[in-house]
């Protein structure tokens, strides 16, 4: 009997623990709200060198986006037919393009406030919607996110109704079709070491 | 010029299913919050379009930028004024699509932003109406051709304004005859007031075509694509 007692004991125990584990996990709102925060803070950072700024927004941003199942979706049918070769190449260069990319533009609103509007949840996916308020409009941004583990991953960053996955299908969908796969990756490394020569921090450059 | 529309219009039901190019049958996985499968837009006159696209690159950049920089001397407030002005002088067309697509509760929000913003909101400076829960509903023709199930038709690059669609583009022409503004004024003064419209917007916007054209590997089709989807969530919407 006193055995039975204790093994209930601790069976509690550990359902209570698991559930307040489970209470505690933040839900995909916070933890993309703790990202763009974060992203934010090492933008107003402004005596940090350009290295070590590339470097924390580097980490920030691939620690939440899921850049292996955003070029899966970007792909598609193409990811089926490529090498494991030709895909990891395209995930590299296109996580560095990305990363590059969202940084120019969230950048441009480092002054603005964001608001994390709601998060609407189904199994396994999430969509984060969060509206930046300018002084002239309101943009929406909204966030995809798929579960792995405990972690929320964006995989699609969708601005007023336009799919960035959805985006780069249809364009690079087209270069595909005209230069290949090889032909894809080339540009996409061309422009890459574009923007590294011309010390790219996402700034725009002027013309 | 009547027949031509007439026809234009019946080309533009007629292809609506047809010029979609089947998309890659291919499904990820059941994604609940996936966008609907982007109709990538047909573009016939890619070599046209891409020289307009070209030509408005460097109107842009050479002409319509600098200017645009040169207004940022003026407080951002009183930028913002000035688009508020211009955004209520264009109420009548959006109240028109409305009522044009039965969105009766929308046309009754536009015509008392109208009445709330051209009063209380001095002339259309200020727009107190949003903050008291009326939001701006944002129609027109070529909106309202898609309502009805009018195709995109094709992609079209037009020279200064941008980005269009045969549709949208029609829609454009129909929407200025909705308008009383160009019959009030006369054709310079419209032209100057929609130069300065614009190059206001410009002067709010964050470098948004600057962030494109610097950071994606065929501006074009980027642009072109982003075109497509945006109107399309803009006539489901």
């Amino acid at each position: 009997m006193l055995f039975l007692k204790r093994f209930l004991g601790l069976f509690t125990g550990v359902v209570l623990l698991a559930s307040t584990a489970a209470v505690a996990a933040p839900g995909p709102l916070d933890q993309a709200r703790a990202t763009v925060d974060a992203v934010m803070a090492i933008l107003k950072e402004s005596n940090l060198e350009k290295q070590v700024r590339r470097e924390r927004l580097s980490a920030t941003i691939r620690a939440r986006f899921d850049f292996a199942e955003m070029s899966q979706r970007i792909l598609a049918l193409h990811w089926k037919n490529a090498s494991d070769q030709q895909r990891d190449r395209f995930v590299a260069l296109f996580s560095d393009l990305l990363e590059r990319n969202y940084i120019g533009r969230i950048e441009s609103y480092t002054n603005e406030k964001i608001d994390f509007v709601k998060e609407r949840v189904q199994g396994n996916r999430a969509a984060v919607d969060t509206l930046i308020m300018t002084k002239s409009a309101e943009i929406p941004i909204s966030y995809r996110m798929v579960q792995k583990g405990a972690e929320w991953m964006v995989y699609d960053v969708v601005i007023e109704s336009v799919s960035f996955v959805n985006n780069y299908r249809s364009s690079y969908g087209e270069i595909l079709k005209n230069e290949g796969f090889d032909g894809l990756l080339a540009r996409m490394s061309e422009k890459l070491a574009d923007l590294e020569k011309n010390g790219n921090n996402g700034k725009p450059t002027e013309p | 010029m009547k027949k031509i529309f007439l026809f234009l219009s019946l080309v533009l039901w007629l292809s609506a299913g047809t010029v979609f190019a089947a998309d890659d049958e291919f499904v990820f996985e059941e994604d609940p919050f996936a966008e609907a499968e982007p109709a990538s837009i047909a573009d016939p006159l890619e070599p046209v379009n891409r020289g307009f696209f070209w030509f408005n690159d460097k109107l842009y950049v050479y002409l319509l930028k600098p200017v645009a920089r040169g207004l940022r001397v003026i407080p951002e407030p009183a930028r913002v004024s000035v688009s508020n002005f211009f955004s209520n002088l264009g109420t009548p067309v959006r109240v028109a699509n409305n009522l044009f697509q039965l969105k009766i509760a929308n046309t009754g929000s536009e015509l008392a932003r109208l009445l709330l913003n051209s009063t209380f909101g001095l002339a259309g400076l200020f727009d107190p109406a949003s903050s008291w829960g009326l939001e701006k509903k944002e129609e027109d023709l070529g909106q309202t051709f898609g309502h009805y199930g009018a195709g995109t038709g094709f992609y079209l690059v037009l020279p200064v304004f941008g980005p269009s669609s045969l549709r949208d583009g029609i829609g454009r022409i129909g929407d200025y005859f909705i308008d009383p503004l160009p019959h009030a004024l006369k054709q310079e003064e419209l032209i100057g007031l929609s130069a300065l419209d614009q190059e206001n917007a410009l002067s709010l916007d964050k470098d948004t075509y600057e962030g494109i054209r610097k950071h994606e590997i065929d501006p074009y089709l980027f642009v072109r694509d982003a075109y497509a989807q945006h109107r399309e969530a803009k006539v489901k919407e």
